[in-house]
């Protein structure tokens, strides 16, 4: 069994220690996976990302990316990862290659790589029309691909991408699968959060299920079905996860 | 320096020359306004006012509070400006370890400023508490100020990087309750009690702010903090000019919002409706109502004076409403853009009168609160006519000029769109 590049361990968090969101969470993504965050509106996949992001500190357990946490070595912590947040935030005043110029230097591309892969995800993205276009002039589809870009372009250990198809055509959204794949056999870790279920079960390898700030069920399809008492089969995410989320708040 | 860190400073350089430019015209228009003129009013006055206090200082003037009270607002205001904003989660958080080149910058900037308003502050107080009994010298306070300044805006940072809202405000609170002590005993007490005083608090907050869980770098607070105070520039230049509307920040309020239940539940009152819940909760209500507030104040100093049989705080009164109203004349562009101005069903015409209604009953709620102090010291001294002659003035303003203004411009506003 590979590495786990983000571990997620007795994760107990909110903005105010007196009314945490999450409860005891606990997970890892390991290289070479692809794991999908699923949950109802306000069950904290958000807050989930916002901890390994570092911008919430735990009440209680720990995040590592990487095999470090936040405070053992930021620079490590924080170069390990990118990600992809659910609206598109961009510099009104810079361009498309102003970004994943940017990017690269962030993430010390070397200039060779930065620009070979530059050219290619203009390519796969249809942007290559709007490269120097401002990202204030485009349109939020088109910011959300700009994103997608700029994170593929750095190509970290794990990836965190929280709902990426909203506003995404749906060229973009096979660019994107296909390469999520294409990165995953190559070795990286993707946390994706989506509502999209059939996407996430033919994509994801396992599946955390949120609710109410608790993991609810927690493995691969089987284990998932499993928890869900209901016959593992193709589309069977949506009923266990039907099954999981009303049951649990009865 | 490495190559990196020298681009994070290049960033912050960019960044600030940027909002220089972005600022500049606004500072024009503000120019071409009336409100240099009003500035120079109260500047005027005040300094008139000023030197006859140091010339002549009342006996048992209260030479300490005042000092501590003027230092205590420029030496625990700490403010940071980052230039940091939402997609730099994205695009710098991987370089969180070298932001330190980047917040030296802010740091410096922080610095300077607050300085010389120390400095100035420290000018205009001194010529008072020479006339005192306080010990220190004018280089003892300045050595004083300089580290109180320092050690505040290290403390500010040390909150800002704290996890908990809760904690961070309690400590701030602390910190502020500190430097009133340091600064009332520096005033009153002897140079070496003094010193040994704030070097005790110093090491007691040293030790408090090791305690709560503190963020490596406080990002969020950061991007917060920045686009409030970019949002009070545009709030300040939007009295002048039309100005880019930043999304706003949104209060219950409470103390206000009550008034909303008994806006009775009818259709045509939909939009009275949703411009009464706008103003109870946006920043145009929380600055008309500080505003009020403040303005109150000064009339009834005015008031109090006497200043030319009344007239003074009458004068006073009127020009000060215009700043309100203007304020409040903001309201007209909260949904200017909405959608559903398209796909309510209701007129249009509606929205105009609707807007009018909400917009005269609030003028004249803060006028009448700002008058009201004041009047209440003018009757006292006898001082009718003044008293009357204003609220006149403000009723034919509130309900015969500014109405057909306001219409006005909302005409013009259309014709724009």
């Amino acid at each position: 069994m590979s590495e786990p590049i983000l571990q997620v361990a007795g994760l107990t968090g909110g903005y105010s220690p007196r009314r945490p969101v999450l409860h005891d969470v606990t997970f890892e993504v390991r290289a070479g996976e692809m794991v999908g965050l699923i949950g109802l509106n306000g069950a904290g996949k958000s807050t989930t990302i916002k901890h390994v992001l570092g911008l919430m500190k735990p009440h209680q357990g720990q995040v590592k990316v990487d095999g470090v946490t936040l405070e053992d070595n930021a620079e490590r912590y924080r170069s390990a990862f990118a990600y992809v947040p659910e609206t598109p935030v961009l510099f009104d005043e810079l361009t498309v290659e102003e970004h994943l110029r940017l990017t690269g230097m962030a993430y010390n591309v070397a200039e060779k790589e930065f620009g070979e892969r530059q050219e290619q995800l203009l390519d796969e993205f249809q942007m290559a029309a709007k490269r120097k276009a401002f990202a204030s002039h485009l349109s939020k589809g088109m910011k959300q691909k700009v994103m997608i870009m700029n994170a593929l372009l750095s190509e970290p250990p794990l990836y965190m991408i929280d709902e990426p198809f909203l506003g995404l055509d749906p060229l973009g959204i096979r660019s994107l699968l296909e390469r999520l794949v294409e990165v995953k056999k190559r070795g990286s870790a993707i946390l994706m959060s989506s509502h999209i279920l059939s996407t996430v079960e033919a994509y994801c390898d396992r599946f955390i299920i949120l609710h109410q700030g608790r993991v609810a069920a927690y493995g691969t399809l089987e284990e998932v079905c499993q928890a869900a008492g209901i016959e593992a089969r193709g589309g069977a995410l949506e009923d266990a996860f039907y099954k999981l989320v009303t049951e649990g708040s009865q | 320096m490495s190559g990196a860190d020298r681009s994070l400073e290049f960033l912050w350089l960019k960044r600030s020359s940027e909002f220089r430019k972005e600022v500049t015209p606004y500072f024009g228009y503000m120019a071409q306004s009336g409100f240099p003129l009003f500035v120079s009013f109260i500047v005027l006055s005040s300094a008139f006012g000023y030197i006859k206090l140091i010339r002549d200082l009342p006996s048992g003037f209260p030479i300490a509070l005042v000092g501590t009270v003027a230092l205590l607002l420029v030496l625990g205001w700490s403010p940071l400006r980052s230039w940091l904003m939402m997609p730099d989660l994205v695009f710098h958080m991987p370089r969180e370890a070298e932001m330190g080149s980047y917040m030296r910058r802010s740091f410096r900037r922080s610095v300077m400023m607050t300085s010389l308003l120390v400095i100035a502050v420290l000018l205009l107080y001194w010529p008072i508490y020479r006339q005192g009994e306080g010990e220190a010298g004018f280089w003892t306070i300045l050595v004083f100020a300089a580290i109180m300044r320092a050690t505040n805006l290290w403390g500010a940072w040390k909150e800002r990087r704290m996890a908990w809202s809760g904690v961070r405000r309690l400590l701030r609170l602390m910190r502020w309750a500190a430097n009133a002590l340091a600064l009332a005993v520096l005033l009153t007490s002897a140079v070496w009690q003094s010193a040994l005083f704030l070097l005790l608090l110093m090491g007691l907050f040293k030790l408090l702010y090791r305690l709560p869980d503190k963020h490596s770098f406080p990002w969020e607070r950061l991007i917060e903090e920045e686009s409030r105070t970019r949002r009070s520039y545009y709030l300040f230049f939007g009295l002048f000019i039309d100005v880019p509307t930043l999304p706003s920040r949104t209060a219950s309020r409470a103390y206000l919002a009550w008034i909303l239940k008994y806006i009775p539940n009818r259709h045509r009152l939909t939009y009275v409706y949703l411009y009464a819940a706008s103003l109870v909760r946006t920043e145009i209500g929380g600055i008309v109502l500080r505003l009020t507030v403040l303005f109150a104040l000064i009339v009834y100093w005015f008031a109090e004076d006497g200043w030319l049989s009344g007239w003074g705080a009458a004068g006073a009164y009127i020009i000060l409403l215009q700043l309100v109203a203007v304020q409040l004349g903001g309201l007209r562009h909260a949904h200017r853009y909405t959608v559903w101005r398209h796909v309510y069903p209701l007129p249009d015409a509606e929205r105009t009168s609707s807007l009018l209604l909400v917009d005269r009953w609030s003028l004249a709620a803060a006028a009448l609160l700002m008058w009201l102090p004041a009047v209440v010291m003018l009757l006292v001294q006898g001082l009718i006519i003044p008293a009357l002659f204003v609220l006149l003035a403000a009723y034919a303003q509130i309900w015969f000029v500014r109405p057909g203004r306001l219409r006005h411009k909302l005409a013009e506003d259309a014709e724009e769109e």
